[in-house]
């Protein structure tokens, strides 16, 4: 139990001025906003869009696979939503989110008034919309059509000659480079914009795990951008980094753009294990056990996870010995991701559970993703890779973690700060019905892959062939696949009526400790008029405590003598005392 | 306990139907992957089940009920660093394994008695490559194409779509592309290999039973990928030298039927002679 702080300064207006009238329309006000909530309002709802978008590649290509030898949707067809759907699901949906709740909650959380670069945060915000539409563009002439990732030479002109792939390219490359504008202003707002006492030690979680995906998305943006960049050299002019017949290598690209996936498997992984860590002591009553042991495992996550790229390129020409080293990265992970769960078990046993859908949400996001990351510990075993990756047995792993992280922990992140957001809460009826949709659609999709995987069906088949036995698995896949999309879609229209309808909720709903809920929902412009003096790792519950002390020894005042006022000699000199004691 | 009692009687009956390893048996290499499989399968099964019955028992247990305060749970001092140090010695011990089964997936066995030897092949008269035999392997150029798998044999013999190799021999496979990214995989004889431009890249496989194993691409590398399928016969040492002398015989009779027809053109190429009849 911390001790409630002694004295919290005095409450001082520091803003005079609310809101100015608005000049321009509304859209106008949001388009040309630096304001990190609208940006982060803009984010949520481009990824959202984009989360749509993938679950509708994604149900085509398992409409396709649902029976052997199947001729609904062309193989040129599916090759193209393959060949958008990996870019959309990680790079315009999974980062995009994580993004986009950084944004608006992380400054409130530290207690900020704003970011220290607004304008670079819009420019992230539209270099990533803009690569975003860069490569849907693609489907009015030709889309890519060279793989979820495109590896030379099959991207390269000679194989690829269409427009197609340097819209994947181009595409990508303006979106990640949008994520390293964020992650700087971001990183920055963390350093320069923390309220007084909010040092790192009292960090949120959640604000911590924002702190190291700007540095991941800093180091694997940058090296995605360059890889972009390289292989549109090589494609528009002339270039030979991946061209093996020039002396370039083709393995290059495949070390360059597994540091960028594996790196943006670590942001949704981080994402997730802060939100899990902000939900769980809110929704069990308790603080979040070990603090420190959490904080120390993600900043552990982060360079182990990123080091382990090569175990995505075992199957690759590399040196044995490089392979050993990404499986010891890979099997490190098991010590901060094990610590995790540790602590996060630790923090619900003995609390009072209340099972609101952000912490519905959260315990599916940690049940999902173990089993994913059990499956991925599994293949990060050199031989156990040479047989499973590139098999829809690894896919199914990666869906789990991808699933459990940007879905489920996603959800969770949005049906806890949605009230923060909007001050209204999504309901809890279709967050359940969305809940349980989501668990049986993965697991029903995650084992039939797994099985078809172990059975020798390789990943991005358009089709596979009758009597392999791989028919009664690509059905149960399909048929999960679908209940998987419906609850995606009950929590995106959960969200879209509440917005509007929602119960209204005050400015804490959910007795939160950190400092977002300190301000209004939806806090204003300037996020706070008073900035509260932080002195532990929950600033809030901190102020309420004194709140409820102030209460208790509360003694009604005494009362004061009334003296008749002296008659004013002088009426503008007793006017202007009056305005000098206002102005104090 | 009625429920629990049905699903344990039918998971034999599941496990039976359903696949829960890849397919092995047919090479040393698969079978030494298949038992670190088994090994990491029931760590990866222990880490799920605890992890989601520590989670069903907290829900059951702590759910919010009029009345109850929440109470921290009692933990000793630095249960962290014992959390970690176990494992952290998990995670060293399954790092041990792996590069002790990496090593004995990777080591070439020696071609068996029932092999090819040097005293029985006739490859080894040819002189083109050493010959097969005596434990040596048998050297394969596996070439990888939009979309089918290209195999030369040590005396320059070559086929399309089906590798053919003799029974019990040791066969190195050196694998390279002359276009994009390949990547061959046939799981009964071990795991994947990127054939990629430009650069070699070797595995091995020791088929121990006479049969047909099927094998498909793993890297997508266009529109013809899903089609793209390896498949290794595996073939008696007489059966397999007798394939070879009528595969290099028909190869033979092609290159004359083609030689012919250019004569007959008169002495063109036949790339000069269909461009002659295209104008």
């Amino acid at each position: 139990m911390s001790t409630p702080p002694a004295r919290i300064s005095p409450a001082r207006p520091e803003i005079v001025t609310e809101r100015f009238q608005p000049r321009r329309p509304a859209w106008f006000e949001l388009a040309s906003s630096g304001d990190h909530k609208a940006l982060g309002a803009l984010y949520l709802g481009a990824a959202c869009s984009f989360l749509v978008l993938a679950v509708v590649e994604l149900v085509l290509m398992r409409v396709q696979l649902i029976v052997p030898e199947s001729t609904i949707i062309s193989p040129e067809i599916f090759d193209q939503l393959m060949s958008t759907y990996g870019a959309t699901a990680v790079v315009l949906f999974g980062i995009p989110l994580a993004l986009g709740l950084i944004s608006y909650i992380v400054p409130l959380q530290i207690g900020a008034r704003g970011t220290v670069f607004p304008r670079l945060g819009a420019l992230s915000f539209w270099l990533y919309l803009a690569g975003g539409i860069t490569l849907y563009a693609s489907y009015l002439y030709r889309p890519p059509d060279a793989g979820t990732n495109p590896l030379p030479p099959l991207s390269d002109t000679v194989f690829s000659p269409t427009a197609g792939a340097d819209a994947w390219i181009a595409g990508v490359g303006l979106a990640v480079l949008g994520f390293v504008l964020f992650a700087i202003n971001m990183l920055a707002t963390l350093y320069r914009r923390r309220a007084p006492g909010m040092v790192w030690r009292r960090m949120p979680p959640f604000a911590w795990s924002a702190t190291l995906i700007g540095y991941v998305l800093v180091v694997a943006g940058s090296v995605m951008f360059a890889a972009c960049t390289m292989l549109m050299i090589d494609r528009q002019f002339d270039g030979v980094f991946f061209d093996p017949g020039e002396g370039g290598s083709p393995i290059l690209w495949q070390h360059l753009s597994w540091f960028f996936f594996t790196g943006a498997y670590v942001v949704v992984l981080l994402f997730a294990f802060g939100t899990i860590s902000e939900i769980l002591p809110v929704f069990s009553r308790k603080p979040v056990f070990g603090h420190r042991a959490i904080a120390a495992s993600l900043a552990a996550v982060a360079p182990l996870g990123l080091l382990a790229w090569m175990h995505n390129m075992y199957s690759a020409p590399i040196p044995v010995g490089w392979e050993y080293f990404a499986m010891a990265a890979a099997l490190a992970l098991t010590i901060p991701i094990g610590v995790l769960l540790f602590n996060w078990i630790g923090t619900l046993w003995g609390g009072v559970l209340h099972l609101r859908a952000p912490l519905l949400f959260a315990l599916g996001a940690i049940s999902t993703t173990t089993f994913g990351l059990a499956g991925e510990l599994m293949s990060s075993v050199i031989p156990i890779g040479w047989q499973l990756d590139h098999t829809t047995t690894a896919q199914a792993d990666t869906y789990y973690v991808l699933v459990g992280g940007s879905v489920f922990g996603g959800f969770a992140a949005l049906y806890y700060w949605f009230p923060k957001i909007t001050g209204r809460r999504m309901g809890e009826g279709l967050a359940g019905g969305s809940f349980w949709a989501l668990l049986v659609g993965v697991h029903a999709m995650a084992i039939g892959m797994i099985f078809a995987g172990l059975e020798g069906q390789p990943v991005d088949v358009y089709k596979f062939y009758e009597g392999e036995g791989l028919a009664a698995y690509n059905l149960i896949a399909s048929i999960g696949s679908f209940v998987l999309a419906l609850g995606v879609l009950l929590t995106l229209a959960n969200a879209a009526y509440s917005a509007r309808h929602g119960v209204e909720t005050g400015a804490d709903p959910w007795r939160g400790s950190t400092l977002e809920w300190f301000a209004l929902s939806p806090p204003p412009p300037h996020n706070f008029d008073v900035i509260p003096d932080v002195r532990s790792a929950e600033p809030l519950r901190d102020i309420r405590e004194f709140v409820r002390r102030r209460t208790e020894t509360w003694e009604p005042p005494r009362p004061v003598e009334r003296r008749e006022p002296e008659p004013a000699a002088n009426p503008a000199k007793a006017d202007a005392g009056a305005s000098e004691q206002d102005s104090r | 306990m009625t429920l629990a009692a049905l699903v344990l009687a039918a998971l034999p009956a599941i496990a039976h139907a359903v696949p829960l390893a890849p397919e092995d048996g047919a090479s040393p290499n698969a079978d030494d992957t298949t038992a670190i499989y088994w090994v990491m399968l029931v760590v990866a099964a222990v880490i799920v089940v605890a992890v989601n019955l520590a989670l069903v028992a907290a829900v059951v247990r702590f759910r919010a009920r009029r009345g109850r305060e929440a109470t921290r749970m009692r933990a000793g001092r630095r249960v962290h660093a014992r959390v970690a140090a176990l494992l952290g010695a998990v995670a060293t011990a399954i790092f041990v394994a792996g590069v002790i089964s990496t090593s004995q997936v990777r080591d070439v066995e020696p071609s068996g008695p029932e092999g090819l030897q040097a005293a029985s092949t006739r490859t080894a008269q040819l002189g083109v490559s050493p010959p097969a035999g005596d434990g040596q392997p048998l050297s394969m150029l596996v070439s990888g194409q939009q979309w089918l798998w290209r195999y030369e044999y040590p005396d320059g013999t070559f086929s399309y779509y089906e590798l053919v190799v003799p029974v019990d021999t040791t066969v190195m496979l050196e694998l390279d592309s002359t276009d994009v990214v390949h990547r061959w995989w046939v799981p009964a004889l071990g795991g994947k290999l990127d054939a990629t431009p430009g650069r070699d890249n070797q595995t091995w496989f020791k088929a121990e039973e006479v049969g047909v194993y099927e094998g498909r691409s793993a890297q997508f590398s266009g529109p013809g990928y899903a089609t793209m399928r390896a498949r290794v016969r595996v073939v008696s040492v007489p059966e397999y030298e007798a394939w070879l002398d009528q595969q290099k015989a028909d190869i033979q009779e092609a290159q004359d039927a083609v030689q012919e027809r250019v004569q007959q053109l008169g002495g063109r190429s036949v790339a000069e002679a269909v461009q002659g009849a295209e104008q």
